[in-house]
């Protein structure tokens, strides 16, 4: 028996995660996928396609080709970063989107400008 | 390959090893607890102490013993594969209390309650040394250090480690990604596989992607829909279907790139390879269905 399935969240972790918790996990996947894409993709080969100064310019330190030699603290940074973006892109896109929802044809309130 | 001390890597797979050593551990005070019970209140004193300190010894003998034997050529796929079944079993939901059954009863007697004390911790940290053993890069500078820090954690404040999980799930499941990439690197490095992974590197990333869709699938089953529950099988199946392409290759030495094809066989060969899953994926979701059917029948029947 496991010490951590004593508690009974920690034994149905897939279930009782918080969805924040969930993405900053989902995020460290993602990067531990592209960290292996960088891992199998032949620099050489980007060499003869023509795709070196591109790769370069737009992701220097940061693109797939670089995040091969990514360790573990690395990657765990990146997943937290990345999902710190994509929570915070996700706040302003609904900010942005809220105030388009029309307002319910019964609401009290159909001009949202209090005078 | 040795890490250079106090490096990025250093601290990656010391980090790597702590996580490791706390999603895996073994609950040693139920042990303890569940073998002295029947003996008197001095003699338990001394089983805690000596219980301890041998499931210890054992495992950090055990933790150096796999560096040594992950190196036999072999070995490290083998610990690779089992690593991604380790990491599906621990975020596989446990639904009911899970009895311990290394301890039918209570010992008699102080010598037999540290040795079952013992044999039972060896048998809880088989996954956890091979796991660690990974981890380390066959640096035995790190296993003990790792042990050294969650050993004392898990020993004298298992309390906070259940708290810790408790209140922050997702240590579970970053224990998980953690151990299928532990199981990923050991796959890649492995003796055997080494050159055949260089002249094939898009197989790294079928790997990667292979490893994570099976020990994730019980995270991402529960996200998805009925009717989407099949990729849980379908996904790796697939995943398999084009490793063993790229491994028949090799081995029978045919052509299945299809910019380097020439003759109609070669052709053939390459359309069999990107579609020949399909016929088997039908078969299995048709198999699949009928299953269904056949136990909701069964099921209203019984009613």
């Amino acid at each position: 028996m496991r010490l951590i399935h004593r508690s009974h969240r920690a034994a149905n972790a897939v279930r009782t995660v918080s969805p924040s918790g969930e993405l900053f996990v989902a995020s460290i996947v993602i990067c531990m996928i592209l960290a292996s894409f960088g891992d199998a993709v032949d620099p050489t080969w980007l060499g003869e396609a023509g795709l070196e100064f591109a790769f370069f310019d737009f992701g220097g330190e940061f693109s797939v080709l670089a995040m091969r030699h990514w360790h573990l603290l690395e990657l765990l940074l990146a997943g937290g970063a990345m999902a710190a973006g994509i929570m915070v892109l996700r706040i302003v896109v609904g900010a942005f989107f809220h105030p388009l929802d029309p307002v319910h044809r019964d609401a009290v309130e159909k001009v949202p400008i209090k005078l | 390959m040795e890490l250079e001390l106090f490096s990025g890597a250093f601290f990656s797979a010391l980090l790597a090893i702590i996580l490791i050593d706390l999603v895996l551990a073994g609950d040693n005070a139920l042990i303890i607890g569940l073998v002295a019970r029947n003996l008197p209140k001095d003699s338990q004193k001394k089983v805690i102490f000596w219980g301890t300190f041998g499931a210890i010894a054992i495992r950090a003998l055990m933790a150096i013993l796999v560096v040594y034997i992950l190196a036999v050529p072999g070995f490290m796929l083998a610990g690779g594969l089992a690593l991604v079944w380790i990491a599906r079993k621990l975020l596989t939901p446990q639904d009911k209390e899970e009895e311990s059954h290394l301890v039918k009863a209570p010992a008699a007697s102080f010598a037999a309650a540290v040795r079952t004390i013992i044999i039972a911790d060896a048998v809880m940290g088989i996954d956890n040394v091979l796991a660690i053993g990974g981890a380390s890069h066959g640096s035995i500078l790190l296993i003990l250090i790792g042990l050294a820090i969650s050993v004392p954690i898990i020993v004298w404040g298992s309390q906070l480690v259940i708290k810790l999980v408790d209140r922050y799930p997702s240590v579970i499941l970053v224990g998980g990604a953690v151990l299928c990439w532990t199981a990923y690197g050991m796959i890649v490095r492995e003796p055997m596989l080494v050159a055949w992974f260089e002249a094939h590197p898009a197989a790294k990333l079928v790997l990667a992607v292979l490893a994570f869709s099976i020990a994730l699938a019980p995270w991402y089953a529960e996200r998805l829909s009925e009717q989407m529950k099949p990729l849980t099988v379908l996904l790796p199946a697939m995943l398999i279907w084009m490793l063993g392409f790229e491994a028949a290759s090799s081995i029978w030495k045919v052509q299945v790139d299809y910019l380097m094809a020439t003759t109609q066989g070669e052709y053939m060969l390459e359309g069999l390879r990107w579609i020949g899953w399909l016929p088997f994926a039908a078969l299995f979701l048709w198999v699949r269905e009928r299953m269904v059917l056949r136990n909701a029948r069964l099921a209203r029947s019984a009613q």
